[in-house]
């Protein structure tokens, strides 16, 4: 993989360095703050430079970017472990994309809310099915007209 | 009888004509208007055309290509948002893979870096929504998938290499010895100038000085007897062990 790689000594003259099966991965995420429409938000890691973004985006995706700025996220070092050790959570570098030719985006539903429904002779619907007739049980007798149980023979 | 046969073909043509407008409009935003948005994909997709055309790779009359979704590769199809779990096949083997061309196995790479993306995006979006992720055994599938078409392009070059050159390593090196005695394997770097005007490699040390050698002798002895030590307690447990255990079953 390419972090592996160690590269040839770059000198004028030759040609330019090229990534085989790069290992970056980005992640879209859905911005925190209002961003403008044309701004993309993105997880990347701590390595990858501005260039390597949009040199990522424009050749592996072919989107046409404008400009890329990036920072780093802190991650809290707050929690505790059981040893009341701190834990830190690692950071991370965030990217926004701007993107040119008048394109926006914005971030889609991908979790809309759709009606469950449990396949025939799964263990949940066997499992909704006990419950519902266990209901059905507690239900004090309709007959007695709400008079108590422990009242009668 | 067949006018009533071409109108249900000609109903169901147009339906299949809308199914693909839907598709394709469904990807934009959905704050924006139709008409905008309409305008918005012939814009898009014409920009597309051009900058896919320019580069000269290719330049052939016919090509195929992958459908080019731009930033919506990001996410899964449509179809399957919202769904609990969502079907995917076995990792590939490094067998399978052992049967693909150079130029295959880098193509898949670059398939396989997508789906990756596309994984990690919808993970983050559950764990923001705290919703559990549809079929999350699909990462570690793909993780599986580029690791071993990795080794397999790894196994080539080194047979590449192996051949042209002889060389064993991507990396040369050899063992070399620092000032404490300790010997190390000393990977070669390059360098713009040679080593004999190199300042800061002459100063390296790679040998052990007279004084050192003596240390060096008794770090030997005690490595070795430390060694003969873990040896002999093991024995010596697994003979105690035979002793209180004599079935031989204990033993395995």
């Amino acid at each position: 993989m390419a972090k592996r790689i160690i590269y040839p000594l770059y000198q004028l003259g030759n040609p330019q360095l090229r990534i085989f099966r790069p290992t970056f991965n980005l992640t879209l995420v859905r911005p925190g703050k209002e961003q403008p429409p044309d701004t993309v938000q993105f997880r990347i890691p701590m390595e990858m430079t501005k260039f390597d973004v949009r040199n990522y985006l424009e050749k592996i995706y072919s989107v046409p970017v404008a400009a890329v700025r990036t920072r780093i996220q802190y991650c809290t070092n707050k929690k505790r472990n059981h040893l009341n050790q701190r834990v830190k959570r690692p950071d991370y570098k965030v990217a926004y994309v701007q993107l040119t030719q008048q394109q926006t985006f914005q971030f889609p539903d991908i979790f809309p809310e759709k009606d469950k429904k449990h396949e025939e002779g799964s263990v949940e619907e066997m499992q909704e099915k006990f419950m519902e007739d266990e209901r059905q049980r507690q239900k004090p007798d309709p007959r007695r007209g709400g008079v108590t149980e422990w009242f009668g023979l | 009888m067949s006018a009533a046969v071409t109108s249900r073909l000609t109903a169901a043509v147009c339906r299949q004509f809308q199914r693909v407008v839907t598709v394709s409009s469904y990807a934009q935003p959905q704050s924006a208007t139709q008409a905008f948005s309409k305008l918005h994909l012939c814009q898009r997709s014409q920009t597309y055309d051009s900058w896919w055309f320019r580069s000269s790779v290719n330049n052939r009359a016919l090509h195929t290509s992958c459908v080019r979704r731009g930033l919506e590769e990001f996410f899964d199809l449509p179809e399957n948002w919202g769904e609990q779990t969502v079907k995917s096949g076995a990792p590939w083997t490094a067998k399978q893979l052992r049967v693909k061309s150079n130029e295959d196995l880098h193509k898949l790479w670059y398939v396989l870096l997508k789906e990756k993306n596309m994984l990690l995006t919808l993970e983050q979006e559950a764990k923001r929504q705290r919703l559990p992720m549809p079929s999350p055994e699909r990462l570690k599938k793909v993780e599986r998938s580029m690791k071993r078409l990795d080794t397999v392009v790894t196994e080539r070059e080194d047979a590449l290499r192996l051949l042209q050159t002889g060389q064993e390593r991507g990396r040369p090196g050899e063992w070399r010895r620092n000032v404490f005695g300790k010997t190390f394997w000393y990977r070669f770097k390059e360098h713009p100038i040679p080593w004999y005007l190199n300042s800061r490699y002459k100063r390296r040390r790679f040998f052990e000085p007279s004084h050192v050698a003596p240390y060096t002798r008794l770090s030997l002895e005690k490595y070795l007897r430390s060694k003969i030590r873990k040896e002999k307690r093991e024995k010596r447990s697994q003979e105690r062990l035979a002793t209180i255990f004599p079935k031989k079953t204990a033993l395995a």
